[in-house]
């Protein structure tokens, strides 16, 4: 068991199955071409640090560390928001990041910085949704 | 013979405000007038399907216009040398509106509009009672805060794909991927900050809480809104048809782009409406009368939200 809790949904093997699903994707590689960041994806009260490159996740680490020198933004939400959304048909107000996000509904928080998360809005946005595959 | 859509585009020069506008529309049908106004950021093509739909066009004449700076319609002409950046205000778009109705000499038109076009109906019928016959508020309550934001107009964003990608989840998923993302085009081809400048109307400048109850009832309004709309949800359409005198309110499965997202499902929602609208203005159907059949219902959404708006920043300009 982790020390970031026993959850099975959205553990690191969820996360990592899902990332390797984000890395088979053909599309990615031309929508994220550009897509180079290092994000958070919070779940409850544990953080997943991803670190994208030209659109492919190349490290996923479990808790933030000092020495990971920061990140440049956050998407952090309660599993039950997750676990709404990645449904292979999400229900209403959880299907989409922005709707989660927005002011109305308050479900999930973008935190950090705000420019890296709508620059990359289009290939984040492509690659959340492949959390419905895994 | 190769095929081509019914549908015939013009320009028309609309003057609003002191200012001429070239003003794109499209149009197919005859009967009663039906004008549609399309969502923020997006333009006329928003209704390509019901433009081609003999059911709709045997008694309609079924007009899509493009509000100046969207679609095909310029902004005017001065334009590059604005000192504020562009935001649509109620009252540019209620009296252009009008003004595009009588400059293609239409007698009380039904308007029929989603989104922006759906609050604006409010508007409409505070304003205007006696110049239109009915209202069909697309996705549209008395105030919908939270998009008047910056990044949707910055020049480190591409704002094609940010705004487009924005809106993308507000659509239903089971719509059709094809008008999904056909949607997503539209979006991705507006202008540098129109999307915005239109959110301005949108969460800023259309607050009609503490109006809409003033609305006379004169003319019908018919508020349709789909379930998955995180913008105007279906609660907060209710609570506004609550306070509009002679309303009706539907609620279906589908989205906040009904026309464009899934035109079936639409399809399925409004003929009940246009029926009603037949009935109460006979004379003035289509040559080809049609027993139109309601086909499809809604259900009432059920889920609770809590009244909760978001609390105003304050912020000093110096």
């Amino acid at each position: 068991m982790s020390i970031h809790g026993s959850r099975k949904a959205f553990d690191l093997d969820w996360v990592e199955r899902w990332a390797r699903r984000v890395n088979e994707d053909r599309v990615l590689p031309r929508i994220g071409r550009f897509f180079n960041a290092r994000f958070v994806l919070g779940v409850d009260d544990t953080d997943y640090l991803c670190e994208v490159r030209k659109g492919k996740i190349e490290k996923i680490s479990e808790g933030l560390e000092p020495s990971d020198l920061g990140y440049e933004f956050a998407l952090r939400a309660p599993s039950s928001a997750w676990s709404k959304f990645s449904q292979k048909t999400p229900p209403p107000m959880f299907n989409d990041i922005w709707a989660m996000a927005h002011p109305l509904h308050k479900q999930l928080h973008i935190e950090g910085n705000q420019l890296t998360f709508w620059q990359n809005l289009r290939a984040l946005h492509w690659m959340l949704a492949l959390m419905r595959e895994v | 013979m190769n095929k081509h859509d019914p549908i015939v585009g013009r320009y028309v020069y609309v003057t609003c405000q002191g200012k001429t506008y070239r003003t794109y529309y499209e149009e197919a049908g005859e009967g009663i007038p039906l004008v549609c106004l399309h969502t923020a950021g997006a333009d006329g093509r928003e209704y390509r399907h019901q433009l081609c739909d003999p059911d709709i066009t045997s008694n309609f004449r079924v007009i899509a216009f493009d509000l100046p700076r969207h679609g095909k319609s310029l902004p005017p002409a001065d334009y590059w040398k604005e000192e504020d950046e562009y935001k649509l205000t109620t009252n540019f778009y209620s009296e252009f509106i009008l003004e595009f109705c009588r400059a293609l000499e239409l007698h009380k038109p039904v308007v029929m509009g989603q989104s922006m076009g759906g609050n604006i109906c409010l508007d409409l019928a505070l304003r205007y009672e006696n110049e239109y016959s009915a209202l069909i508020a697309l996705e549209g309550c008395d105030h919908s805060p939270g998009w008047h934001i910056d990044p949707l107009h910055h020049p480190h964003i591409h704002g094609g794909e940010a705004v487009a990608t924005s809106v993308f989840g507000l659509m239903a998923p089971d719509s059709p991927d094809e008008y999904r993302w056909e949607t997503w085009w539209y979006y991705a081809q507006g202008g540098p900050g129109i999307f915005k400048g239109d959110l301005y109307y949108y969460s800023v400048d259309s607050d009609y809480r503490d109006k809409v109850h003033k609305i006379s009832g004169k003319v019908p309004i018919y508020f349709l809104t789909g379930e998955y709309d995180f913008a105007c949800t279906p609660e907060m359409t209710q609570r506004t048809a609550e306070k509009v005198k002679n309303s009706e309110c539907v609620i279906f499965g589908g989205g906040h782009f009904p026309t464009s997202e899934d035109p079936d499902k639409f399809k399925e929602v409004i003929m009940p409406v246009f029926k009603k609208i037949l009935q109460n203005d006979p004379e003035r159907r289509g040559g080809s009368a049609r027993d139109y059949q309601a086909r499809g219902t809604s259900g009432s959404s059920t889920r609770s939200r809590s009244g909760e708006r978001p609390s105003e920043r304050r912020v000093i300009d110096l």
